[in-house]
């Protein structure tokens, strides 16, 4: 079972959520495809085995076969590649990888080679559970690839907890795109309410089931719980606002592992999850 | 009149980027707000909006194959590096970057590129200036240039309006939508959190930054929650020759505020006389 926890607006608690959840369950493995800001490997401490470099490919031109005919500018949608007076500019940040300036290269002045746009850690907790995250290189445009291939590597896995990035966009898609369940983490406020929005509706839209973590409960207002009633959504548990989870959370420490009442909340939405179809966690 | 643009940003998420732009706005006389974080567009729930008019954003374009035409030669299937296209010739949306290759080889003439709504840009007026924000559709990679539309829309307005000042509120993250929140502003304030992901995102968005050369204002928000958290950003800031330039304790009524749908300073006008807020204007304004 593959199940993402993500969440639409940022810092609501989903890296908590998803390092507590996998700290409680004691098998599967955990990717952090939050590629941009990585951190639940702060909380998990995993020591690290291996780095994978992602990389994608971008055009480079032989100026001694170069016409200057400007066939490869015209035809980038991308901007990556611009012919100037006297060579063509090629901006490999931009470059989508598609081949078109190659393929319409008329002197076939146009080769593609491999650049590194971030990296994939992979590695393991003290007791031994697998856990990878990915690193994209500060400049880098996407993060997109670096979350298939972390998608890639943990297919075979029969347990795999993710830890999504914000928002709602293509790296969001990337990241939860045919898993078996998502645990959307939000905010009791107009603000989560409003981001969470979205998520249901990139959810509903991707068919993906679906259920509820309010976190800081206690802080904002009614709204959430009116929405998750007339959306039919399922809260699977709340976490109290608590100063002494924030605190713990500062340090980089577990809340499972310090909290009892804490711990117990990650059982009982494992067991909820479990029930809409994981029989695996069990 | 000169414009200045000053970009909010922070790395991680959820750290308090729309709460503080919106306690900054009554300081400011003349401004254009630019709500540029497109796929958890927030600012607009404090403000009390009117006129609100809409456009669509049109992305990338997306082909569409003419099946009279179309001989199935799979020239398209086959050059396509983003597997965006199956055997059958048809478009799979998902994975289709616009690149524009299944028409180039197509030997039927069978593919044309056309214009795809991917989002929606609103412009609306508040008691204190013009708001743009958008909406991008989930999924949708283009938020980069709909965030430059956000832009460009804001500065047209500033130039109309003869507004000083235009406010962006941005995105978490790095990526293409965060670059494009900052090329050209003349500040960008980075809003972070005492705790060990505070301080790890930091890092990364700061040397974002500070490869554009733009100055930086830091605001340490929810500056109690850890003293060892806090400490430790000091001395980051102090190796980087940082500067924060504000402190916001945790205060309960700043999340009243925005449960009221109220802008934090003007809700709570006290808290923010304490902490130093006008001091920090000025600073921003400098």
């Amino acid at each position: 079972m593959k199940i993402a926890v993500l969440s639409g607006k940022g810092g609501t608690g989903k890296t908590t959520v998803a390092t507590n959840l996998f700290a409680t369950l004691e098998k599967g493995m955990l990717i952090d495809t939050d590629v941009e800001e990585p951190n639940s490997h702060l909380f998990l401490k995993p020591v690290i085995l291996e780095r994978i470099p992602v990389k994608k490919e971008y055009p480079v031109v032989d100026e001694e076969l170069c016409t200057l005919c400007g066939k490869c500018g015209d035809f980038c949608r991308y901007n990556a590649i611009l012919p100037a007076k006297k060579k063509v500019l090629v901006y490999p940040e931009l470059c989508h990888d598609c081949g078109g300036c190659q393929l319409l290269c008329p002197t076939d002045a146009i080769r593609y080679y491999p650049r590194t746009i971030g990296n994939i850690y992979t590695g393991k907790t003290l007791s031994g559970r697998s856990v990878a995250y990915g690193d994209l290189l500060v400049g880098e445009v996407s993060g997109v690839p670096i979350i298939e291939q972390l998608r890639e590597i943990s297919g075979d896995e029969k347990i795999v907890l993710i830890d999504s990035p914000p928002g709602t966009a293509c790296s969001t898609v990337a990241a939860v795109e045919g898993v078996d369940y998502a645990i959307i983490v939000a905010e009791p406020t107009p603000f989560g309410v409003s981001d969470m929005k979205l998520v249901v509706e990139m959810l509903g839209a991707l068919q993906i089931p679906m259920g509820v973590v309010i976190n800081k409960a206690g802080l904002g207002d009614r709204e959430i719980y009116d929405y998750c009633q007339s959306e039919r959504l399922e809260i699977l548990a709340e976490i109290p606002f608590s100063k002494a989870y924030a605190k713990q959370y500062a340090q980089g420490g577990l809340l499972s592992e310090t909290f009892p009442p804490f711990r117990e909340t990650m059982e009982l939405i494992l067991d909820k999850v479990s029930k809409a179809g994981g029989r695996e966690l069990l | 009149m000169k414009r200045n643009e000053i970009a909010i940003l922070s790395g991680k998420g959820g750290t308090g980027k729309t709460s503080l732009i919106a306690s900054m706005i009554p300081y400011f006389d003349k401004l254009v707000l630019a709500d540029c974080d497109v796929d958890a567009p927030d600012l607009h729930i404090l403000l009390d909006e009117y006129n609100r008019t809409e456009q669509d954003f049109v992305g990338l374009q997306r082909p569409v194959v003419d099946y009279d035409r179309c001989v199935a030669c799979k020239a398209c299937v086959n050059h396509c590096k983003f597997q965006a296209i199956d055997e059958s010739i048809k478009l799979i949306l998902g994975k289709c970057e616009g690149c524009g290759v299944c028409q180039a080889v197509c030997p039927q003439g069978a593919v044309s590129m056309q214009d795809n709504v991917v989002g929606k840009i609103f412009v609306s007026q508040t008691e204190q200036g013009a708001l743009v924000h958008a909406r991008l559709i989930p999924g949708e990679e283009t938020s980069g240039k709909l965030v430059a539309e956000v832009r460009k829309k804001a500065k047209t307005i500033a130039e109309a309006e003869d507004a000083e000042w235009i406010l962006i509120d941005g995105s978490p993250g790095i990526a293409c939508n965060v670059i494009s929140s900052i090329t050209g502003v003349s500040k960008v304030i980075l809003v972070i959190e005492p705790t060990l992901s505070g301080l790890h995102d930091l890092k990364k968005v700061q040397t974002l930054v500070r490869g554009f050369h733009i100055p930086i204002l830091l605001v340490l928000n929810k500056a109690d929650l850890s003293t060892e958290g806090k400490a430790a950003i000091e001395e980051y800031c102090q190796e980087q020759g940082l500067e924060i330039a504000l402190e916001i304790p945790f205060e309960p009524k700043m999340v009243e505020a925005i449960v009221n749908r109220k802008m934090p300073s003007v809700y709570h006008p006290a808290f923010f006389d304490q902490i130093g807020f006008k001091e920090f204007i000025e600073k921003v304004q400098a």
